[in-house]
This record gives C-alpha cells, sequence and structure tokens, in this order.
C-alpha cells in the first residue's frame, strides 16, 4: 500500500539528517511505530502525509508519489490524528469538527452529518454532538479527534500517541476502533511509547533509532529481541519481560498468553 | 560589541538621541550615524541592518519628495521634476529628518542586534526594575515564535483534513482566518496555565527575588558611560558658552 525507498531527510540543508535511507513497504497489517523521542517518528509521518517534503527518495502510495501531491489532497487516502487534540480542534460544536474533513473533501451535506454521526457513535460521544469542543475533557478530545479522522473513511489511518492521557475506558474504544478499521481492511498505524498496548493490538512493530529502521517485523518477534531493543532504549512490555525471567521459552505478548504457558 | 552591558547600550541610544539635539548641526549628526554604522559593523550584524534600513529609507524619500516639492517657505529652485520644483530648502529640512531618523533606528539596532533580550531584562531587574514587567518583556519575545509554531502545527492538522492550504494567494488567505481562532485561544488557555505555574514557583512572594545567572561582569562599562556623559557635557557647554 505504501513504498518507501531510499528515503533521507533533514529539517535544514546544512542541519543534521533526521531519517537517511529508509526503505519500508506497508501491507494492511495493523503497525506500530516504537523508538526513544527524536528517533524520527513523527518526521516520518508527517512525510508520509505529505506535511513535509522528502528531500531523497521516494514515497509511494498506491500508484501516487507523495511529493506530487499536496497534503489536502492526500486527505481523501491517508488521515492522521495529531498527538495534541487542541491542536486540531477548531470549530464550535463537536459535529461540526467531526464534519470538518468531510466538507473539505467536498462530500455532501447530509452524507457528511450522517457519516460524522457515525464515527461519533464509535467513540461514544453521540450525546454531545451540540457541545464545544474545548469543554470536553482531554481523553474526550482525543476521541473527537480520532472520530474526525475515522469519518473521513481513508485506508490508511495513522495515530501519533493515541493512547496518552487515556483511561481504561478511553483505551478500550481505541483498541476497538483498530480492530474495527483492521476488519475494513485498513492499513492502521500507530506511532507509540506504551508497549503493552503495541504487543496486545499490533501485528507489525517496526522500531526506529537515530533516523533509521532499527528492527522490522512481527511484533512477537521484535520483541524477543531484547539486546536488539535495549540499542533503541525500547522496553519489551512488562509481561514479557516477566515471562523471560522466570524461564518461558516462546516470546509471551499478553497476560492472557502468560496464563495460558504458565498453565501447561 | 556582544560583551557590553546592555544597559551602556540603552545608555548610547539615550546619547546618540541627545548629542544631535544639543547640537543640532549636520556635521555632529553625521559623526553620530558614523559613529553607530562603524560600531554596528564592528558587531558583525551590518547584514542583518540592511532590511530594516530599506524599509526605513522607502518611508524616507517620500518624506524627501513632499519636503523638496512642498514645504512653506520653500523659495531657492534647485532643479525640476517634470511640472514640479525642488527647493534648497525643503531638501535641507528633509536632510535632517532623515540623518535624526538614521541615527536613531541605527542606535536602537545596536542593542537589539547585540543583546539578548533575556540579558537586556536581567541586567534591568538588577538595577531595581519591578520583575513582573521584566517578566512581562521577556515573555513577549517568547510568545512570538511559540504562536508561530503552534500556527504552523494547526495548519498541519487542518490540511491533513483537507484544507488546501498551499498554492494562489487567496487560497492562502481563506485557510490563513480560520486558524486564528485556536492559535489565539490556543494562547489564552496557556496563558492561565503559565499563569498558574508561575504562581506555584511564588512568583508573587515579597521576598526579594535571587537569579538564575550569575551577575555577568563587562568589560568597560564604566569607562563607556563615563565617557559618554563627558561627551555629553561637552556638547553642553560648546551650545552654552559658543
Amino acid at each position: 500500500m505504501i513504498k518507501v525507498s531510499n528515503l533521507s531527510f533533514s529539517y535544514s540543508p546544512a542541519g543534521p539528517s533526521v531519517l537517511s535511507d529508509i526503505n519500508l513497504e506497508f501491507d494492511r497489517r495493523t503497525t506500530a511505530i516504537i523508538g526513544q523521542n527524536g528517533a524520527g517518528k513523527s518526521t516520518f509521518v508527517k512525510l508520509l502525509k505529505g506535511l513535509l517534503k522528502t528531500d531523497q527518495g521516494e514515497i509511494f502510495i498506491g500508484d501516487y508519489e507523495v511529493k506530487m501531491k499536496t497534503a489536502a489532497e492526500l486527505a481523501r487516502q491517508i488521515g492522521l490524528v495529531f498527538q495534541n487534540p487542541d491542536d486540531q480542534i477548531f470549530k464550535r460544536t463537536v459535529l461540526d469538527e467531526a464534519m470538518f474533513g468531510l466538507l473539505n473533501i467536498k462530500i455532501g451535506k447530509s452524507t457528511a452529518e450522517r457519516l460524522a454521526v457515525e464515527a461519533l457513535e464509535m467513540v461514544g460521544l453521540e450525546d454531545k454532538l451540540a457541545v464545544n469542543p474545548h469543554d470536553l475533557s482531554l481523553s474526550e478530545k482525543k476521541l473527537l479527534c480520532i472520530a474526525s479522522v475515522m469519518a473521513m473513511d481513508t485506508d490508511i489511518v495513522i495515530f501519533d500517541e493515541p493512547t496518552i492521557g487515556q483511561d481504561h475506558a478511553g483505551m478500550e474504544i481505541i483498541r476497538r476502533i483498530i480492530q474495527e478499521l483492521k476488519k475494513k481492511n485498513k492499513l492502521v498505524m500507530t506511532i507509540i511509547h506504551d508497549m503493552d498496548f503495541v504487543a496486545e493490538n499490533f501485528d507489525r512493530t517496526i522500531v526506529f533509532n537515530n533516523g533509521k529502521v532499527l528492527l522490522d517485523g512481527e511484533t512477537r518477534e521484535v520483541f524477543s529481541q531484547k539486546e536488539v531493543l535495549m540499542e533503541a532504549n525500547v522496553e519489551p512490555p512488562g509481561v514479557t519481560q516477566l515471562a523471560e525471567r522466570v524461564g518461558l521459552k516462546n516470546t509471551i505478548l499478553t497476560v492472557e498468553e502468560f496464563v495460558q504457558e504458565c498453565g501447561k | 560589541m556582544h560583551n557590553i552591558d546592555p544597559i551602556s547600550k540603552l545608555y548610547y541610544i539615550l546619547f546618540a538621541i541627545i548629542i544631535p539635539i544639543i547640537l543640532p548641526s549636520f556635521i555632529v549628526s553625521v559623526i553620530c550615524v558614523a559613529l553607530s554604522v562603524l560600531l554596528l559593523l564592528a558587531a558583525k550584524v551590518i547584514r542583518k541592518t540592511l532590511p530594516v534600513y530599506s524599509f526605513v529609507f522607502l518611508v524616507l524619500i517620500t518624506v524627501i519628495v513632499i519636503q523638496g516639492l512642498f514645504r512653506p517657505g520653500n523659495e531657492t529652485i534647485l532643479f525640476h521634476l517634470g511640472p514640479f520644483a525642488m527647493h534648497k530648502e525643503g531638501l535641507l529640512f528633509a536632510l535632517t529628518i532623515v540623518l535624526r531618523v538614521t541615527n536613531i533606528v541605527s542606535a536602537f539596532m545596536l542593542l537589539v542586534l547585540t543583546t539578548k533580550p533575556s540579558d537586556l531584562v536581567e541586567s534591568l531587574v538588577r538595577r531595581g526594575m519591578s520583575p513582573r514587567i521584566g517578566y512581562v518583556i521577556v515573555s513577549v519575545f517568547q510568545i512570538i515564535p511559540e504562536m508561530m509554531s503552534t500556527m504552523s502545527t494547526i495548519m498541519d492538522a487542518q490540511r491533513s483534513r483537507g484544507m488546501e492550504t498551499e498554492g494562489k494567494l487567496l487560497v492562502r488567505m481563506k485557510a490563513f482566518i480560520p486558524l486564528l481562532a485556536p492559535v489565539v485561544l490556543g494562547s489564552l488557555i496557556n496563558t492561565k496555565e503559565r499563569a498558574m505555574a508561575l504562581e506555584v514557583r511564588g512568583f508573587n512572594s515579597r521576598n526579594p527575588k535571587t537569579y538564575l545567572n550569575e551577575e555577568k561582569t563587562y568589560s568597560y562599562s564604566k569607562w563607556i558611560q563615563v565617557a559618554m556623559l563627558l561627551v555629553t557635557i561637552f556638547a553642553v557647554a560648546w551650545r552654552v558658552f559658543l
């Protein structure tokens, strides 16, 4: 779906390179991008979204080269939920906010309203349509941002740190949304620091370190390589570490797996 | 130049304004401008002054034309501009204005381009300015770049959802206006949080404030200030007695 080849990028011509020589291909597996702060994750995502233009290398989404399109044109194919909801929210009511993107991509008003309400139902905000988004709690604001991107029904959805500031209920909603999107055969990508969440929800994991791809593979396989992860300052999920300490041979990703393995 | 006490630079601005007032002759004004320009050269910031100077001169050219053509008391005709006549008196008057403005602008640029705002404010607070006012000044310098970066993030977020912000001027203008609300709202929310954060750290405490940085010792501060004072006194004396 996305093909990245020989991608390099730096913010200023003389400055240090933020990304160097990235080669990746994305299929429809749910993909988590992890790594330390400053590893280049956000920059990479912005390049995918066309918010930044590549210096070197190419990014193809389907048949289009990203560089040839404006970010606004890409909005039909690829949706990005920002980390800080306050950067994204700017309409007066929850419903308007969710409809904003749809109207931008020239969807008729009644259809847009229907799609927006559907998306808001998914995140449980359907009873707050007329509320001013700034009166919502942080976690509700984040869910609103997710809904407003979901409403656009793009083939690719990228989340930047969706789980920050979410309580358990919020996490469950996000988990459900990711599963739902997966069922609809969409590519879900996320930048994330919550390793437990990665282990439980993502099929594929990519580790960035100093602007390079350090590891890329099935999540289980990635979390089994403890030494390499250490190099990127990434810690496997708690239960994975526990399983290793008590001497289980397989790499464990979830509590259920752990219980099952121990019960044998 | 970057290592000179900000206070001395403040005095220099005062000095550069006062001297041509005390001694209103062309030569003195020219000397003052030349001195500032030399100092700007020595500080290696002359390149940064060019945009400011070009803007100022753009305004001054209109002054020259208007004064040259229409100043009351214009008598001696120098030359003709189409149907209009340029007059000597007007031009001379315009020249004094040009020199004054250039002089003041140069002196200010010497301060602005060679001093970090925070250093200047710290020096002023050390000399008894209220830390509150100091904070207000410093925060203005901080808020502007902050707002610019928020602006670009918000712009990115809207582009992501299909708002066209690239291309023709009209498209950009249309995109710009709706962005203002979140930027302004965002900074207001920030202000509230910032106020609370300051309060928590004892911003309003009545105890004397301490400083994060050690007081910088600037070389020659005294000498520079004394020299400027002497020149000023000399100028006054010159004016009064000669």
